[in-house]
């Protein structure tokens, strides 16, 4: 069954169509928002974390039909690659991402903790980012980076310069799948 | 070393033709061994080349394909849900009849085939058997794929798959390995249904494999041992349960054709060309009309070599006339995909009184799970990476034997075999040392192996046969920075008295690549601006292998390595390789990348050599220029590319291409430090740092070393204290999820402290060795070697856990009493 979906995503209000029975993430990737990954669809792995309402939300377990007139920030609506945020800036120079996988959804959170805690210690960091899990680095350098985004962040909130609307994608030369984009 | 002196058991000697088949001297280009000073891209902490990407949520993995594909179906997987049996009937009708279904296939439906392959991603011919079906009438695990579903969405190909009906002749399971092998356990497999070219099969007893080999003579060290005074026998028993990959992106894979139609898959695979052959053999298509393209992958550690949803999704794509996307679910990833190998490992040693290692003996039995995939190979590394760290000992014998049970398949995973051998041999070492009432550190200097050393250790299953030589080895400078980083002489007792602080360590080495059974081949071409395209089959799965290659291809040619561009692997434009695993990525292919930049770099000087009027053996490519000595001038890149271009002489395009192959691999090494604290009462336990120090000879770039020990070490301790995988009595899986199953997360991980120690490996791209899986083996063994200096109790089966400690704790105390 299809129902209407109201968001103010990425600070532009939107309106959604969507099955009743879809979480945040299915609308988020079916609209091309696939900054948000899909590791569990249980609330485990926190790779679909995103912004509703200033909270970090795992948005494979928030049923869409919940949130109705919400406000979502994803990824998408940080920085860009030229005008990185403060805490994605971190997370490239501390080398605090390798598959890659899990870093949108840990950066979203370390963004939201690092704006209601701006100063934590190292423990902080961990407990903040215990609902978010890492496979590849050990969470080492991503503490780094957490730490080190603290000190940059000093009340700065860069939007990304395109409003955070997902990336059109360029056909490949192939057969249209546009595997060789990147 | 000492030795002792009685001739008969001591130090054999190795053949002149090992010697000279195995010169210390290797032929190494004039370029390969540069100073720190002099190095321009390599040793540098660049930025990773997919960083940005992945900070912004750009970077594409598989399911960000589907936008791409509007008439796109998704698939969903019907597995068994007993262990061991036979599939009597399939109803699909209510499925078949579901509004949105496309396609139900089963094992009967003309697009599956119906022929054995082997999953195991591995060269051509594979070494594991050919013991699997696509989908399968007869089922040996809870997660066999019966049927599959191609639908408008997840949702309902999800419901459409339940709605399958399947009847079963059960027979009895067997779920575990010393059961298994009782000539009354159920049989699992028929062999007339196998093609399996391993040694030792009895699959009566459900033996996939038996292998072993010995060098010298361990019986006769034991019998001698029993009769002497001055020598001490040890013997302990080691165990190890299931391990799983925890890969952050589920196996996806989006299968369509293209407008030629040709099958193209988009799909998170490490091993495309493997994939590409194994597909046209199942499925009677010529290679060339098969196209394996890798995007961005959510990491594999393993995982991602087994081909296991690429030929269902292929037979729902051709079901449904429309391309299909395949996404497994994270239940499946825990019990129906592939795991690390459960294994029971014995160890025996003689060791004189004065700490001379006279002779090992690992025995090692194997869960296999249901299916075969690398459980020889997987079985013969526990052996042969481990005990070359012990390579002069005289006598030296191992045999391991793979066994299968109706549980999860066993594949290929990080460390591959490595650390089950590590946890009993450096476990073992320790007990020894506790016997000597020598220090673990002495015992091992007094036997490790060196730089020099010809190590047969490595070839003891061909009895010694195969040698090589080891041209680097800073196992001793790992040791000594790890003790002084972990505090090894300082620890200081806690005020408490029932808390006890001691430290663990375990010595590691692994290998860099397959000997004698790797290709990897690069092509490299010079824009006219002075930047570079770089094509190799290296597949990156995440730890930053392209940024690797850029950064030795930059090197070469003199250019920052942001300006050279490295494409994804994808079979249709990428050179030939074999793929990602072994460790063999920065040492094959890195050598391959090499040697094309060093040929498209002597014709880049060629045309500099006209621009500037100088030799070309005169000019040098460096910071984005070529410089000439005599006269002080230069020309950039981008000059030299568009003259090469669009120049008034003759014009060629600057390329280069290579390939490489070899026969060495080299192994890194590596010292395990532990620092733990113990609590008498309870047995909990709390670890303060986990320092690793490596020798991967020369690091290409840092940060990417750090990060695969990190991550590796990550790995490695949850080996140590998670409890895999558990199971009821028929064998059905109940570790479903990642917290069932107990992955550290930020707040469980202990701190961990890298040290790269530099060595220089002539065989290697500017010295290299490799890095991603040895880091993986040492934390079982280290921090049971800490526990049992901290309390003198030995938890010697993981996960170690305080329950075991505190059990072992008031078992000694009543022994006391």
């Amino acid at each position: 069954m299809t129902v209407e979906i109201d968001l103010t995503l990425n600070g532009e209000e939107r309106t959604f169509e969507a099955e009743r029975s879809d979480s945040l993430l299915d609308v988020l990737r079916k609209n091309g928002y696939t900054g948000a990954k899909r590791g569990c669809d249980t609330g485990n792995c926190g790779f679909c974390t995103v912004t509703v309402d200033g909270e970090s939300t795992m948005s494979c377990i928030e049923p869409v039909a919940t949130i109705d007139g919400a406000t979502v920030e994803t990824i998408e609506s940080l920085g860009s690659q030229d005008d990185l945020h403060p805490v994605q800036s971190a997370f490239v120079d501390n080398a605090a991402l390798q598959c890659g996988f899990c870093i949108p959804g840990m950066i979203m959170r370390s963004r939201d903790f690092l704006e209601e805690n701006p100063d934590p210690d190292r423990e902080e960091i961990r407990a903040a980012l215990s609902d978010n899990l890492c496979r590849c680095t050990g969470y080492e350098k991503i503490l780094d980076a957490v730490e080190d985004a603290a000190e940059r962040m000093d009340g700065d909130t860069a939007v990304a310069a395109d409003g955070g609307q997902p990336v059109d994608d360029v056909s490949c030369s192939g057969c249209g799948c546009g595997v060789n984009d990147e | 070393m000492s030795k002792p002196d009685d001739a008969g058991s001591s130090e054999r000697q190795h053949t002149a033709a090992a010697e000279s088949e195995h010169p210390m001297e290797w032929d190494e280009a004039p370029n390969n061994r540069k100073p720190a000073s002099d190095r321009q891209t390599i040793s540098e902490r660049e930025e990773k080349d997919d960083a940005r990407k992945i900070v912004t949520g750009e970077s594409k993995y598989t399911a960000d394909y589907a936008k791409h594909f509007p008439d796109l179906a998704a698939g969903s997987v019907l597995r068994s849900d007993i262990a061991h049996g036979r599939v009597t009937e399939i109803d699909a009708s209510a499925a078949e009849e579901m509004e949105g279904v496309y396609a139900v296939v089963t094992p009967d439906s003309e697009e599956v085939p119906d022929k054995p392959y082997t999953s195991s991603g591995q060269p051509y011919p594979e070494p594991s058997p050919w013991d699997l079906h696509v989908l399968r009438r007869e089922v040996n695990y809870v997660g066999d794929p019966i049927a599959a579903v191609a639908a408008v969405d997840g949702d309902t190909a999800d419901r459409a798959t339940r709605a399958i009906e399947v009847s079963y002749e059960e027979e009895e399971g067997v779920f575990d390995t010393a059961a298994a092998t009782n000539p009354d356990a159920p049989q699992i497999h028929d062999p007339d249904n196998i093609e399996n070219h391993q040694p030792g099969a009895d699959y009566e007893r459900n033996i996939e494999s038996h292998i072993e080999g010995e060098i010298g003579d361990v019986a006769g060290a034991f019998e001698a041992a029993a009769d002497s005074d001055d020598r001490i026998v040890t013997e302990t028993e080691w165990e190890l349960p299931y391990q799983s990959h925890c890969v952050p992106e589920p196996h996806t894979t989006i299968a369509h054709r293209d407008e030629d139609a040709r099958y193209h898959l988009i799909t998170s695979t490490q091993v495309p060309y493997h994939t590409r052959r194994q597909l046209s053999h199942l499925f009677d298509v010529p290679i060339r009309d098969i196209r394996v393209s890798k995007p961005r992958i959510g990491a594999g550690f393993g995982a991602k070599q087994s081909m296991l949803i690429e030929p269902i999704t292929i037979a729902l794509m051709e079901a449904a006339g429309r391309p299909v996307k395949l996404e497994t679910t994270r239940r499946e990833q825990f019990y129906a995909l592939r795991s690390r190998r459960p294994a029971r490992v014995r160890m025996r040693s003689v060791v004189t009184d004065e700490g001379d290692v006279e002779a090992l003996d690992l025995s090692a039995v194997t869960n296999s799970g249901a299916y075969g995939p690398h459980g020889m190979t997987v079985g013969s590394s526990v052996g042969s990476k481990p005990l070359p760290l012990y390579t002069h000992a005289p006598n030296i014998r191992f045999e391991a034997t793979a066994v299968h049970t109706n549980l999860p398949v066993a594949g290929a995973i990080r460390g591959y075999g490595a650390p089950q051998g590590h946890f009993a041999l450096e476990g073992h070492m320790d007990e020894v040392a506790h016997e000597l009432d020598m220090d673990p550190l002495e015992l091992r200097a007094r036997n490790r192996i060196e730089e020099g050393d010809i190590d047969d250790a490595s070839g003891v299953l061909s009895g010694g046969e195969h040698t090589r030589r080891i041209r680097s080895c800073g196992l001793g400078e790992c040791i000594d920075r790890g003790k002084e980083a972990i505090g090894w002489d300082e620890v200081e007792q806690p005020d408490e008295e029932h808390l006890h602080r001691a430290c663990g360590v375990a010595l590691t080495a692994q290998k860099s690549g397959v000997a004698g059974d790797e290709l990897g081949a690069a092509h490299i071409k010079m824009n006219e601006d002075g930047s570079f395209i770089l094509q190799t089959g290296a597949v990156d799965i995440g730890p930053g292998a392209d940024t690797a290659m850029a950064q030795i291809a930059g090197e070469v040619l003199g250019a920052p390595p942001e300006d050279v561009l490295v494409q994804p692997s994808d079979t249709d434009v990428s050179p030939f390789d074999y793929g990602a695993y072994a460790s063999s990525t920065t040492y094959v292919t890195g050598q391959a990348v090499k040697k094309a930049a060093e040929k498209a770099r002597t014709q880049l000087l060629e045309f500099a050599a006209k621009l500037l009027d100088e030799p070309p053996e005169t000019l040098e490519a460096r910071d984005g220029a070529v410089h000439a000595e005599r006269t002080g001038e230069s020309v950039t890149l981008e000059e030299v590319g568009y003259g090469s271009i669009y120049g008034d002489d003759e014009r060629a395009q600057v390329m280069g291409e290579a390939s490489h192959s070899t026969d060495e691999s080299p192994p890194p090494f590596g010292a395990q430090f532990v620092d733990v604290t113990v609590d008498d009462r309870t047995g909990e336990f709390e670890i303060h740092d986990l320092v690793y120090a490596v020798d991967c000879g020369v690091a290409i770039n840092p940060d990417l070393v750090e990060g695969q020990i990190e991550g590796a070490l990550h790995m490695s301790y949850e080996l140590a204290v998670s409890s895999g995988y558990s199971f009821d009595e028929d064998g059905t899986p109940e570790t479903l999820g990642f917290r069932d199953y107990g992955m550290p997360t930020a707040d469980d991980q202990p701190p961990i402290e890298s040290i790269i120690v530099e060595t220089h490996e002539p065989t290697g791209p500017f010295g290299a060795k490799s890095v991603a899986e040895i880091p993986v083996n040492g934390v079982p063994p280290a921090l049971s070697n800490a526990i049992r200096n901290a309390v003198d109790v030995r938890v010697s089966d993981l996960p170690i856990t305080a329950e075991k400690i505190e059990a072992k704790l008031d078992t000694a105390d009543e022994a006391a009493d």
